[in-house]
């Protein structure tokens, strides 16, 4: 604690309102009380560092009620959690953007991410807290998102004046005491704070709101775009052995020639059969099945694979006829009642010769194949809209379909 | 490229004008090459430094052209050992499981599996530092070989000897168009070190001063209690959580990277050695296990260690008085829950007193707001025949603070629910 000379800052209240709002939420409480306050003159209202000290301006707290101290004690210590000074300075360099202009749109921005679900449930908001609809624009979306939507102007004119420091937008501010400070978090101290506040969330869910158990999943594993990890699955499924590549006694080795009497095999690539098994009832759309689809005949092009061996089995209830890729445009992705794949699981395999892969996009409304087919399975899961409502099927509201099998490896889709 | 630069005698003007355009380009990239090293506090490559100094196998993620060849090298010069790399990806299995030759009579001596030729160089040096470089582009059947490699140590039958350090490079697969991702079996063997490029090391470095990797100094005093501290910190978190014993990587995000199995937790306990026998930061030491075990295990691990600096309860109670709390909020707080924790365990008069000392001392010494909890905790394990004691009175502050924020509480739900 700093303590001020004159008019001095109000600690009682202060951390009467920090108590308030470790109490209104609980698995905040150990950010809460891992922020150093400073006090500090020069800041608008309340700030923090990256460093996780916050600086607080004595006037604000005298002019400010507890219940909304305790509001902005949240609203502060979330810039920290989501990391926007770190995810600011990465979308600075990503789009270029320069000057304290787009730091402030940046600061908009998070506040934005963060107040569309921090307030109410016993924490009040605070006056003149931005939310999406003061800049008309739908909630729920993450920063970089609504950084793409709004300019300064008119909507924002008001908003000139809001500063939550450096740790909201990367940018330092002349009261910032710097990494050599005192009382800073060094980069592996916040991490723990950050992991443990994660996992007091992700171990109680359902006593927090949709947003934060977003976070606390994606906190350590940022989600990756599922075309890497499609990619990926497809090529360690068509490369593995006895798939892709082998070898074999059909042709010398290129070391023969030096070693007279030994026959050695030599490594060939065998181009993996793909087969793409594709679920067509009416849940998934057509757009998503086209880019997946294109996708995985790129990439079974990537790991050797000839567009002649990437097949395609539309099926919904019933299996339909398989289609070879080199006609991907025109084939009729005919179905739309109910899904089961068990017949396209079997269809693709008694196809000859029998492929290597099979690749099945679906969005996972349907049951699995009890054993193992004999060949690697990749599954494409489409996001199922609906699925927040628990109304996976009209006329059994009890009913929830199998997830796919251990023995698949699964890539979410979308 | 030039090699078959005619002799100097019967050269026309015109060879003898080109041959001093070659001295001068020379000349010029002589200059270039000119570059000094400078001691900087650079945590990746401290780390680096520790595990290969440790001798376990260290596997860099980085994207292509951030200078993860160039940090290598740097290594091999200040540790002082020949470097040997090997482009993984080129090669074929045979090239690390052995090339079989055929001597006189196969029946009778067999076909011994002759190793490449750098590795006899490698083995006949004795020491120094093997690179195997591009190895998530390196087929499976590429990997396969490389597991025996890297866990055993052996090229076809040759052993390499212990003075050989090994590191990988390999680049992730978002910027590895046609990579294939590491196996699990093989992604366990390493410690997985995320290389990033520091802005202002590369400007440095580009205006001809390179940071200099320095061998992490082992204080040759502190090994007992550096082998006492790792095995504490890894075994007291396994005792309580069995799980992370073992955890095949289940997701597709975190397949190919570190993951936690008793093998790359015996790695963790020998990095934990040497970086508290190095005296290296928390910060290094979270690169080092976060890269062995994964980062959930990794970041369990290091906040149990956060635990075990915490000052003993017991220790705490017996001498109120002279008691030095933490400064970190959060920190503090768990060490008071701790204090009430173990009066609530062993419920005694005299410890009951002792802990409304500490937290007497704590209002005193820090932010009001944490006390309270423990207070009413501790308030709440009075038995009949106790008598409040004196200094409960000095927590009077809190009890009001606590009041405060009821009542902010109160006046908070009558303001949502308003607002609904």
């Amino acid at each position: 604690m700093t303590p001020g000379a004159t008019g001095a800052l109000d600690l009682d209240k202060l951390f009467a309102a920090r108590l308030h709002a470790a109490r209104a939420r609980p698995y905040l409480a150990t950010a809460l009380f891992a922020l150093h306050t400073v006090e500090s003159r020069r800041v608008p209202t309340m700030a923090v560092d990256r460093y996780w000290r916050c600086y607080v301006s004595p006037a604000f707290v005298a002019r400010t009620s507890e219940e909304e101290l305790a509001g902005v004690w949240v609203h502060e210590v979330s810039h920290l959690l989501r990391d926007h000074h770190g995810r600011s300075d990465r979308v600075a360099r990503e789009r270029g953007l320069t000057g304290p202009g787009e730091r402030l749109r940046m600061n908009i921005a998070a506040d934005c991410e963060i107040n569309d679900d921090a307030f109410g449930d016993g924490l009040v908001r605070p006056e003149g807290a931005v939310r999406p609809g003061t800049l008309g624009l739908s909630e729920g979306r993450l920063m970089e998102d609504y950084l793409r939507q709004f300019r300064l102007g008119p909507y924002t004119e008001g908003l000139a004046w809001l500063d939550c420091g450096s740790g909201a937008d990367g940018l330092e501010r002349e009261w910032d005491l710097g990494p050599d400070g005192a009382y800073g978090l060094s980069a592996q101290e916040r991490d723990a704070v950050r992991f443990r506040v994660a996992q007091g969330i992700t171990g109680r869910p359902g006593h927090t709101p949709e947003g934060w158990q977003r976070w606390a999943e994606e906190a350590f594993h940022p989600p990756q775009p599922w075309r890497e990890l499609l990619g990926a699955a497809v090529r360690s499924a068509a490369s593995g052995a006895g798939a892709g590549e082998d070898y074999t006694y059909g042709r010398p080795s290129r070391r023969s020639a030096g070693m007279p009497g030994v026959v050695l095999p030599s490594l060939r690539r065998k181009p993996p059969r793909v087969s793409v098994v594709i679920d067509t009832s009416g849940s998934v759309s057509d757009a998503e099945l086209g880019s997946a689809l294109l996708e995985v005949a790129a990439i079974s092009r990537a790991v050797g694979g000839r567009r002649d061996l990437v097949s395609v089995l539309p099926c919904d209830a019933s299996a339909r006829v398989v289609h070879p890729l080199c006609r991907a445009e025109g084939i009729p992705l005919v179905g739309g009642g109910g899904t089961d794949l068990r017949t396209g699981f079997a269809k693709a395999l008694r196809t000859q010769p029998r492929p290597d892969v099979i690749v099945v996009l679906t969005d996972g409304q349907t049951p699995w194949p009890s054993s193992q087919p004999a060949c690697r399975t990749v599954v494409g899961l489409f996001p199922r809209r609906d699925a927040g409502d628990g109304g996976w099927d009209e006329d059994d509201p009890d009913y929830v379909p199998d997830s796919p099998p251990a023995w698949a490896r699964v890539v979410d889709i979308g | 490229m030039s090699t078959c630069t005619p002799p100097v005698t019967n050269a026309t003007p015109s060879d003898r004008a080109r041959l001093s355009q070659l001295a001068v380009a020379d000349g010029l990239m002589a200059l270039l090459r000119d570059t000094t090293t400078e001691s900087r506090p650079d945590e990746q490559l401290e780390a680096l430094t520790l595990a290969v100094a440790a001798d376990l196998p260290v596997l860099l993620w980085g994207e292509p052209g951030i200078g993860k060849t160039a940090a290598i090298t740097q290594l091999a010069e200040s540790l002082d050992l020949p470097l040997t790399t090997v482009i993984a990806s080129v090669h074929e299995p045979s090239d690390f499981s052995g090339l079989p030759i055929v001597g006189d009579d196969p029946a009778a001596n067999g076909v011994p599996m002759a190793p490449p030729d750098w590795a006899v160089r490698l083995v006949r040096a004795g020491r120094g530092l093997l690179f195997l470089d591009e190895l998530s582009t390196a087929p499976p059947a590429v990997q396969a070989a490389l597991l025996r490699l890297v866990l055993e140590r052996r090229i076809g039958a040759l052993q390499l000897p212990p003075g050989v350090r090994i590191v990988a490079a390999a680049n992730p697969r978002s910027s590895a168009a046609d990579g294939w991702e590491l196996s699990p079996p093989l992604a366990n063997r390493f410690v997985h070190l995320q290389w990033h490029h520091d802005h202002e090391v590369v400007v440095r470095g580009l205006g001809g001063t390179w940071p200099r990797a320095t061998l992490p100094q082992l204080d040759p005093g502190r090994l007992s209690e550096a082998v006492d501290f790792a095995r504490r910190a890894v075994c007291g978190l396994l005792a309580a959580r069995p799980k992370l014993v073992h955890q095949l990587p289940s997701s597709e995000t975190r397949r190919g990277g570190p993951w936690p199995s008793p093998r790359s937790w015996d790695m963790t306990l020998c990095l934990i050695a040497f970086a508290t026998a190095a005296g290296s930061s928390r910060d290094v030491l979270s690169l080092l296990v976060r890269g062995a075990v994964g980062d959930g295990p990794g970041l369990e691990l290091l906040a149990s260690l956060d635990r075990m600096d915490l000052p003993d309860p017991e220790e705490l109670l017996a001498d109120p008085a002279g008691a030095v709390l933490p400064e970190r909020g959060d920190l503090r707080q768990a060490v008071l829950d701790g204090v009430v924790a173990a009066v609530r365990n062993r419920p005694d008069r005299s410890r009951w007193d002792a802990a409304w000392a500490l937290l007497v001392r704590a209002l005193e010494t820090g932010a009001p707001d944490l006390v309270v909890v423990p207070a009413t905790t501790l308030a709440s394990l009075r038995q009949e025949n106790w008598d409040v004691p004196a200094s409960i009175e000095r927590l009077a502050g809190v009890v009001s603070m606590s009041r405060r924020a009821d009542q902010a509480a109160a006046r908070a739900a009558v303001a949502t629910k308003a607002r609904r």
